[in-house]
């Protein structure tokens, strides 16, 4: 009875061993890349190890949304990017996967999958992970709004080029993926036009909005700080404005005239404040920014000029209304010749007026202090008083 | 003590009327209504200073002072307007005194006055009811007020301006407004202030009056008109 058991018992175990040797080969390949201590190499061996299923064309799997959720990984494409040329191991990200079968996947829609990765990135990105947490774009995640941009969205892991490769018209493109309106707006624009020609001066998205930390541009700090800290930044640089014969004075200008006084002084004192004082976007547009010589949109034309007004003054009617501001240009006997000059009369009139008088007055009081000092010989000779000069009280009295 | 002994000695103490009520009312408006332009136009005028940017922190505070300047410049043209309809409805009555108006004289008194300060002259020259200072100080600030209450309401309402004239004069009008402020803000303080307040204390802006000694001293050709004698002090001439 007691060998039957025995025997009974080693046969499982002998069995279960024999069963765990031959399941080994297949839970213990992917081990290596696990422990990426042991080097680059054994990280591409792990890579590629991966790669001979996901590498297949067509491999797909559907999630319990329906949606089906491609499973291929174009090798290629991989190794071009800066994850493949790093030799960075899938399983960094995947580190749910160790081995095959892979664990039966939890997330329900093609969005989750997404979401469920994105954090992984900061295992080496940090810095630009830490960023996003303060954008636009992870308050509106966490607001619930899962369509807003995670890491992935914009930085497809798979393939994303070392950054300093891409070309810089590639980054509209980008955010066009989801905000394919202001796109469409951006690229018939000054700025996006010239960028479709390989202009590499002009802004992009990120110019403005900032990368990875992108601000909410409808608060009121973003719209007071947007003369100085956005168009201003290459709008008052003469390396770049220089070239295309654009003022550097437009800041200067605006911040001198009544509404940029007013916009810079909300934007110290009080940067929250709901201000209707308009700023560069204001009049320039947002993303349809056009050329102020366009002959179509541009503010030179001054019907369209007035139009810019009219949205903050509808009773101005009249096209010379648009000259009531100097329109950033620095009065000149050519331009506001009015300004100029009156300017100019006061430049006289104040040293040239003002100080005769205020000499006189100097001289005036000078003389009554002698006057005054020399009173006591007069007082001693009454016969001969000064007339008429300062008969003080007291010598009235004396009379 | 010895008031008994200088009973006698008592002077009387004669004085002439020299600003009549309402001039002296205009005067104080011209003060309140000025200050108040001037405290509230000065941080529009120099907004990158701190303080005017303490008063100017918000929309709202922006817009309280623009209020306040609107008043008083109403209250100010008001009075403006009636100092020029009284001198207007005088002028057709033939009753305007003509005492302020500038004439050859006050060129010469000047002239006489610059060679006092200049140590060239004993005497200061002898003067009217009003001496050319006190004309300067008149006619500059007469049209000082008057450019800067014109240039104003240009300011105050450029959308009806531009209807009838250029744009143009809308930044010149706002240029003249503000300068011509610090201008004359810098002749009060200057030039007023000195010859009413150091030069010698003269009040009769509020009391109306001045005193005999005064007129004999400072206005001897009006004292001389008004009474028939001679300046008294020790009269040279």
């Amino acid at each position: 009875m007691r060998i039957k058991t025995f025997l009974l018992s080693a046969g499982a175990v002998l069995l279960l061993l024999a069963l765990g040797l031959a399941a080994s080969p297949v839970t213990a390949a992917p081990q290596p890349p696990a422990a990426h201590t042991s080097g680059q190499h054994y990280d591409a061996a792990a890579n590629s190890m991966c790669l001979t299923c996901h590498d297949q064309d067509g491999m797909s799997v559907q999630l319990k949304s329906g949606e089906i959720l491609p499973l291929t990984i174009n090798a290629t494409a991989f190794s071009e990017g800066v994850h493949g040329i790093n030799n960075i191991p899938c399983v960094t990200c995947h580190t749910e996967i160790s081995g095959f079968p892979h664990p039966d996947r939890t997330t329900e829609t093609l969005r989750d999958v997404k979401l469920k990765y994105y954090t992984s990135c900061q295992q080496c990105h940090s810095d630009e992970f830490n960023k996003t947490l303060d954008s636009v774009h992870q308050r509106a995640l966490a607001s619930g709004n899962k369509n807003a941009a995670v890491c992935a969205d914009c930085h497809n892991p798979h393939t994303q080029k070392p950054i300093k490769d891409m070309p810089r018209s590639e980054i509209p493109v980008i955010c066009s993926r989801c905000h394919s309106a202001i796109f469409n707006q951006y690229k018939e624009s000054v700025h996006g036009l010239a960028l479709s020609e390989g202009n590499a001066d002009v802004p992009t998205c990120i110019d403005c909005h900032g990368v990875h930390n992108i601000t909410d541009p409808t608060t009121q700090a973003f719209r007071l700080k947007s003369p100085t800290e956005m168009c201003g930044k290459c709008h008052t640089n003469p390396a770049i404005m220089d070239k295309y014969g654009i003022s550097t004075q437009v800041l200067n200008t605006y911040v001198a005239d009544f509404h940029g006084t007013t916009v810079t002084i909300f934007q110290k004192q009080s940067p929250d404040q709901v201000s209707n004082k308009p700023v560069c976007f204001d009049c320039h547009g947002i993303h349809n920014i056009a050329s102020v010589k366009d002959p179509q949109k541009g503010l030179e034309v001054k019907a369209n000029l007035l139009l810019a007004c009219q949205k903050c003054h509808p009773d101005a009617t009249t096209e010379t209304y648009t000259d009531a501001w100097l329109s950033h240009y620095i009065p000149s006997q050519e331009k506001y010749p009015l300004v100029y000059y009156i300017n100019l009369f006061y430049k006289f009139l104040i040293p040239g007026v003002l100080g005769p008088m205020g000499l006189l007055v100097v001289m005036d009081f000078v003389r009554m202090l002698i006057n005054r000092f020399r009173k006591p010989q007069h007082q001693a000779s009454p016969a001969h008083p000064q007339a008429g000069d300062h008969p003080t009280d007291e010598e009235i009295r004396h009379d | 003590m010895t008031a008994k002994q200088k009973t006698p000695t008592i002077i009387q103490h004669k004085s002439f009327p020299r600003f009549d009520l309402g001039q002296r009312w205009e005067h104080l408006l011209l003060i309140l209504s000025g200050l108040v332009l001037l405290l509230t136009g000065l941080p529009q005028k120099y907004p990158s200073l701190a303080i005017s940017q303490d008063i100017l922190s918000t929309p709202e505070q922006v817009n309280l002072i623009r209020q306040v300047h609107h008043i008083a410049a109403l209250v100010l043209t008001l009075e403006l307007l009636y100092h020029l309809g009284r001198a207007i409805v005088l002028l057709v009555r033939r009753k305007l005194p003509g005492d302020m108006l500038p004439t050859w004289q006050d060129v010469l008194d000047a002239w006489q006055m610059l060679q006092y300060l200049l140590f060239l002259r004993k005497d200061k020259p002898r003067f009217g009811k009003y001496n050319f200072e006190q004309k300067v100080t008149y006619w500059f600030l007469f049209f000082g007020f008057g450019i800067m209450t014109f240039t104003g309401f240009i300011i105050w309402f450029p959308v009806q301006v531009t209807q009838v004239l250029p744009g143009g004069v809308v930044p010149a009008a706002k240029l003249a407004h503000s300068t011509e402020s610090i201008v004359a803000a810098i002749f009060i303080l200057v030039w007023h202030i000195y010859h009413v307040h150091f030069e010698r204390l003269n009040l009769s802006m509020f009391t109306g009056r001045l005193s005999e000694e005064e007129m004999q001293a400072y206005h001897a050709k009006e004292y001389e008109r008004l009474t028939g004698k001679k300046n008294q002090p020790g009269e040279k001439s």
